[in-house]
C-alpha cells in the first residue's frame, strides 16, 4: 500500500494521457495489484473543491502519509516570482509543491516540463517556469539543488514528451513493492535502466544510418533521418526504440524525425527560423554529432559508409 | 428562514476537465442563480511561437494539450498549408484524417469513464434504483466497466502510433503531406485493433448490440424503440446513462445559451489537395456550422466572423478583435475579481449571434441541419432529441459526444479502406510568407489555429480552443459564457459537496489546460516590463 498524489502545474496533461496507455501494468492493475492508493489526481479524483483543499492541507500535515508525489507540468513562477499565473486550490501551484514535497517519501518529476522546463520554460518564458530542481541543464529549479525527499533521494527525474507509461509505471511498482533501493540515477537525476542508451538503439533506420543513406525528404520507406531532416536519435537518451509507443512503433521508425524530447535543451535551438526538421550542418557536415564521435572520425567514416553503400538501400525497402 | 438566501460557493478546482477551472455559484433556495467560470493557468504560448520558425507550432501545439494534440496538430498543419499554398495527397488527407479519428475514438471511453461517469456513484445519488448497478461498474479503478473501458481506450490511438510513431505528442502531420508512408502490415494491423476495440467494448459493453443495429436509429422514437427492444440494450452501459441519467435528474438542468458552433472536420480526400482558407467548408465530410435553437435554424460557420472580448478576462486591449488583428496583451495582476476581470480566458463570440457552445452536442446539432453540400454527412438524431425533449441538457450532451463514437468508427474504416498504398504521402512545399487558418473538430469541439508568417518567421499564432468558446467569462455586454449559462438552474443538492456543478461543466469536457494559453500573445516589451516591476 502506497498512497499517491498526481498534481499537473503549467502542464497539457500528456503525461497523464500517456501514463493511461499503460497495459503492463495498466493504471488500473497499480491500484487493484499494487496496492497504489490514489488520494488525489486533476483527471481522475473523485474531490472537488474543499474536499480537495482538505485533502492536500492533511497531506502537508503528514496527517495522511504521503508516499509518492507525481508532479506533472512546470513550475510556474509568474508574475514576478508570486506563481499567481497558476493557482490551484486557492493559493499559487509553487507553494503547494514545495510544501507536499517536504512532506512525501518520494518525489517524482514526470515529464520534460516537470524535469526541465519543457516547452512552456522556452524562451522567452513567459510563465517564468521551471522543473523541479533544474531549468534546461541548470541545477535549481523550483524546489533547489539540494533537495532530498523523506527516503533520501532528490527527486526522480522522468523526462520526454511525454513520458512513456512504462517509464513511470516502474518507478511506482519498484516504490511500491519496496524495491526503491534498486533505483538508479544518473546525474540528471533520471532512472539510469531508461536514459543510458540512445533513441537510436533499436531503430529501423540503424542500416542507413550506417551506408549514410539519407531520408531527404517526409514520406518515404527508407533512408536515415540524422542526415537532413534533423533527427537526434544518435545523441538522445531514451529507450524509445527498446521499448516501443503504445506497442505498437516509434517516432523515428514511422518516419518523423527524434526532436530529442528527453534532453533537457528540447526544444532544441529555442526552435528559430531554419531549425525545425532540418538538420543544422557546417561545410556539409552536422554541427551536433553522434554523441562521443569527434568530427574527423566522422568525416572519415561517413565518407567510407558511402562508398560502400550497397545498391539495396536506396530502394523502398519497408524499414517502417 | 427570513435571512437572506443566497450562499456563494467558491469552488477550486472543479477536477475532471482537464486542467484547473473554478468556478464560483451563487446559491437560492438550492438552485444556483448566478455563476462565474475561472481559468487559472497561464502559460503564454503565442508569446513563445512569436518570431520562431514557421514550423514550430507544429511541435508546439500538440503540447499545448495532451488530450487533444492530434487536434491541435491537424489545425498546425492545415494552417501552414493555407498559408504557403501547398499541394496535399490524398493519401496525406486521409492519415491526417484517422490520426484525428483516432484520438477522436479514444477520448470516448477514456472520458466516458474516467472523467463522467465517476459522478453516478457519488453518494448523492444513493436512492436511485440504478445506484448499485451504478457502482459495480463504475467506480473508480476498480468498477468492472470502468477498468475495461479505461484500459481498451488506449488501444485506437495504437493506429495513431503506426502513423506517428506515438500518442500523444507527435508531429507527423507536415505542409504537403505527412511524415510517414504506413505499408500494408500497418493496415491490417490497424483493422485488427479496430476490430478488437469493437468486438470487446464497443458492441458487448456500450452499445449491447452491432454498430449495423445502433445506425438504424435515426430519431428519438427509434431510440426509445431501442432501449424498449431487448434487455441487451437496456442494460448496456449505453443504455443505463440514459435511464439512470433520467433517473438522477440530468435531463433537467445545464441547458445553456441554445446556440452552438462547429467549424466542421475530416477534409475529404480529393477536395481539398488544393487548401485554402475560403475552400474549406465545401470541402469537409462533417460540415461547418451555427445552429441556433430559438429560430431552429442552421447556417454555415466562417472564421471571419470570430470575435475575442477581454473586458472580464486578464488583459489590456480593445474588445471586439479578430484574431488575425489581436495585439494582445497580458495583465500581470490576476486578481479574481468576478465584479471585474476574472479569468485567462476570453469571451470569445460570433459577430452576429453572440456567444456559442461548442463541442459533440453542437456538432450533431449542426449534422441535423440541411445546409451546406449535398453530399456532406447528415444525421438527424440528435437534432431531433433536442426538439423532443426541449432542448440541452447533462444528459443530452454527454449522449451526443458518445452518439458520435458509431460514425467516428466508420470513418476510420472508410480511411483504411482508401489509402493506396502505392502513392504518395508528401509533396515538398516552398516555404513562403503568408497568412493561413487551419480548423478541425476535436472530441470536445470547435478547435482553429491562425498564423501569420513574414520574413521567414512567424509574427503572429493565434488558437482558439472549444473550451476558450465554452469557459469563457462575461462578455462586454454582460452575456455569460457558456458554462456559466448552463450553470443557472442547477439544483445543489449539498452545498459541501456540489457534484451537480461537475455534471454541469463536465458535459461540456472542458479541457483547461488547452485553453488558458490560448489566446494570450503580448510584446516583448510588455513581457520585459513584467518582470522587473
Amino acid at each position: 500500500m502506497a498512497n499517491l498524489l498526481w498534481l499537473q502545474g503549467g502542464a497539457c496533461s500528456g503525461n497523464t494521457m500517456s501514463f493511461l496507455n499503460a497495459e503492463e501494468p495498466s493504471a488500473c492493475d497499480l491500484v487493484t495489484d499494487f496496492g497504489i492508493n490514489v488520494l488525489w489526481h486533476p483527471s481522475l479524483g473523485l474531490e472537488l473543491g474543499e474536499g480537495v483543499h482538505k485533502l492536500l492541507r492533511d497531506c502537508v500535515s503528514g496527517e495522511i502519509p504521503l508516499d509518492i508525489f507525481v508532479f506533472e507540468g512546470t513550475v510556474v513562477n509568474a508574475p514576478n516570482g508570486t506563481g499567481n499565473w497558476n493557482r490551484f486550490a486557492g493559493r499559487p501551484m509553487k507553494d503547494w509543491v514545495r510544501e507536499l514535497s517536504e512532506a512525501a517519501q518520494f518525489v517524482v518529476a514526470i515529464g520534460d516540463c516537470a524535469t526541465w522546463g519543457g516547452i512552456p520554460a522556452t524562451a522567452p518564458n513567459p510563465s517564468e517556469s521551471s522543473g523541479m530542481q533544474f531549468l534546461k541543464r541548470d541545477r535549481g529549479g523550483a524546489l533547489g539543488a539540494g533537495f532530498v525527499s523523506k527516503a533520501g533521494l532528490p527527486a526522480i527525474n522522468i523526462p520526454g514528451c511525454p513520458a512513456h507509461p512504462d517509464w513511470v509505471t516502474q518507478i511506482l511498482v519498484a516504490v511500491a513493492t519496496g524495491r526503491a533501493g534498486d533505483l538508479k540515477l544518473d546525474e540528471f537525476q533520471r532512472p539510469a535502466t531508461f536514459f543510458t542508451s540512445f533513441t537510436q538503439t533499436g531503430c529501423t533506420r540503424n542500416m542507413h544510418f550506417a551506408y549514410k543513406v539519407s531520408a531527404t525528404e517526409f514520406g518515404q520507406r527508407k533512408g536515415c533521418l540524422f542526415y537532413d531532416l534533423g533527427c537526434r536519435g544518435p545523441m538522445t537518451h531514451s529507450p524509445c526504440n527498446r521499448i516501443l509507443w503504445n506497442r505498437q512503433s516509434s517516432k523515428t521508425r514511422a518516419g518523423m524525425p527524434c526532436l530529442g524530447c528527453t534532453e533537457p535543451e528540447f526544444p532544441f535551438f529555442d526552435l528559430m527560423p531554419g531549425t525545425v526538421f532540418k538538420t543544422q550542418t557546417m561545410m556539409g557536415v552536422p554541427k551536433d554529432m553522434p554523441t562521443g564521435v569527434a568530427k574527423t572520425g566522422y568525416i572519415k567514416l561517413t565518407a567510407a559508409a558511402k562508398a560502400a553503400a550497397p545498391a539495396w538501400a536506396e530502394q523502398d525497402i519497408f524499414v517502417v | 428562514m427570513g435571512e437572506p438566501a443566497v450562499q456563494t460557493l467558491d469552488i477550486s478546482p472543479v477536477g475532471r476537465v482537464e486542467g484547473d477551472l473554478d468556478v464560483r455559484v451563487d446559491i437560492d433556495d438550492g438552485v444556483v442563480v448566478n455563476a462565474w467560470t475561472s481559468a487559472e493557468l497561464f502559460r503564454g504560448f503565442e508569446i513563445i511561437l512569436r518570431d520562431k520558425d514557421p514550423q514550430a507550432g507544429l511541435v508546439v501545439t500538440p503540447r499545448a494539450c495532451g488530450i487533444c494534440g492530434a487536434s491541435h496538430l491537424t489545425c498546425a498543419a492545415w494552417a501552414l498549408d493555407t498559408a504557403w499554398g501547398t499541394t496535399v495527397p490524398r493519401n496525406a488527407i486521409l492519415a491526417r484524417n484517422l490520426g484525428q479519428l483516432t484520438e477522436s475514438l479514444q477520448s470516448l471511453p477514456r472520458h466516458h469513464y474516467g472523467l463522467f461517469m465517476i459522478d453516478y456513484t457519488n453518494k448523492n445519488y444513493a436512492a436511485s434504483r440504478y445506484y448499485a448497478e451504478a457502482v459495480k461498474r463504475w467506480t473508480p479503478f476498480t468498477g468492472t466497466n470502468y477498468e475495461l473501458g479505461v484500459t481498451i481506450s488506449g488501444r485506437p490511438v495504437e493506429i495513431y502510433a503506426l502513423l506517428g510513431g506515438q500518442w500523444p505528442h507527435s508531429s507527423y502531420m507536415v505542409p504537403g503531406g505527412v511524415m510517414c508512408a504506413p505499408t500494408l502490415t500497418d493496415v491490417t494491423r490497424a483493422w485488427s485493433i479496430l476490430e478488437h476495440f469493437r468486438s470487446n467494448w464497443f458492441e458487448p459493453v456500450w452499445l449491447g448490440c452491432s454498430l449495423e443495429r445502433y445506425e438504424q436509429i435515426r430519431s428519438y422514437d427509434d431510440f426509445l424503440a431501442w432501449l424498449e427492444e431487448k434487455p441487451e440494450h437496456a442494460n448496456s452501459d449505453l443504455g443505463l446513462y440514459w435511464r439512470m441519467s433520467q433517473d438522477i435528474g440530468l435531463d433537467k438542468y445545464g441547458v445553456g445559451h441554445g446556440k452552438y458552433i462547429s467549424w466542421g472536420y475530416l477534409p475529404h480526400e480529393d477536395r481539398y489537395n488544393e487548401p485554402t482558407i475560403e475552400g474549406r467548408n465545401a470541402a469537409v465530410i462533417m460540415k461547418s456550422g451555427v445552429y441556433n435553437g430559438a429560430s431552429d435554424s442552421h447556417k454555415l460557420m466562417d472564421q471571419v466572423h470570430t470575435r475575442e472580448d477581454v473586458t472580464r478576462a486578464w488583459y489590456d486591449e480593445p474588445g471586439g478583435l479578430h484574431p488575425f488583428d489581436r495585439t494582445t496583451a497580458a495583465i500581470s495582476n490576476n486578481d479574481m475579481d468576478p465584479e471585474g476581470k476574472y479569468s485567462w480566458c476570453t469571451a470569445v463570440h460570433h459577430e452576429d449571434n453572440g456567444r456559442l457552445e461548442a463541442g459533440p452536442l453542437a456538432r450533431q446539432l449542426v449534422a441535423g441541419g440541411d445546409h451546406g453540400e449535398s453530399w456532406q454527412h447528415t444525421d438527424p438524431l440528435v437534432l431531433d432529441m433536442y426538439r423532443r425533449l426541449g432542448g440541452a441538457s447533462v444528459a443530452l450532451r454527454h449522449f451526443a459526444r458518445m452518439h458520435e463514437g458509431v460514425k467516428i468508427y466508420r470513418q476510420i474504416e472508410r480511411c483504411l479502406r482508401e489509402l493506396r498504398l502505392d502513392d504518395e504521402w508528401y509533396i515538398k512545399p516552398t516555404e513562403t510568407d503568408g497568412q493561413g487558418w487551419g480548423a478541425t473538430e476535436a472530441i470536445r469541439g470547435a478547435l482553429c489555429h491562425w498564423i501569420d508568417v513574414r520574413d521567414g518567421k512567424i509574427s503572429n499564432y493565434q488558437i482558439i480552443a472549444p473550451t476558450t468558446w465554452n469557459v469563457g467569462p462575461r462578455a462586454d455586454n454582460g452575456e455569460r459564457g457558456p458554462i456559466e449559462e448552463s450553470l443557472i438552474g442547477t439544483p445543489i443538492a449539498d452545498p459541501s459537496d456540489p457534484v451537480e456543478v461537475g455534471h454541469v461543466c463536465r458535459s461540456y469536457d472542458s479541457c483547461l489546460v488547452c485553453t488558458v494559453h490560448a489566446h494570450d500573445a503580448k510584446t516583448g516589451e510588455e513581457l520585459a516590463r513584467f518582470q522587473t516591476a
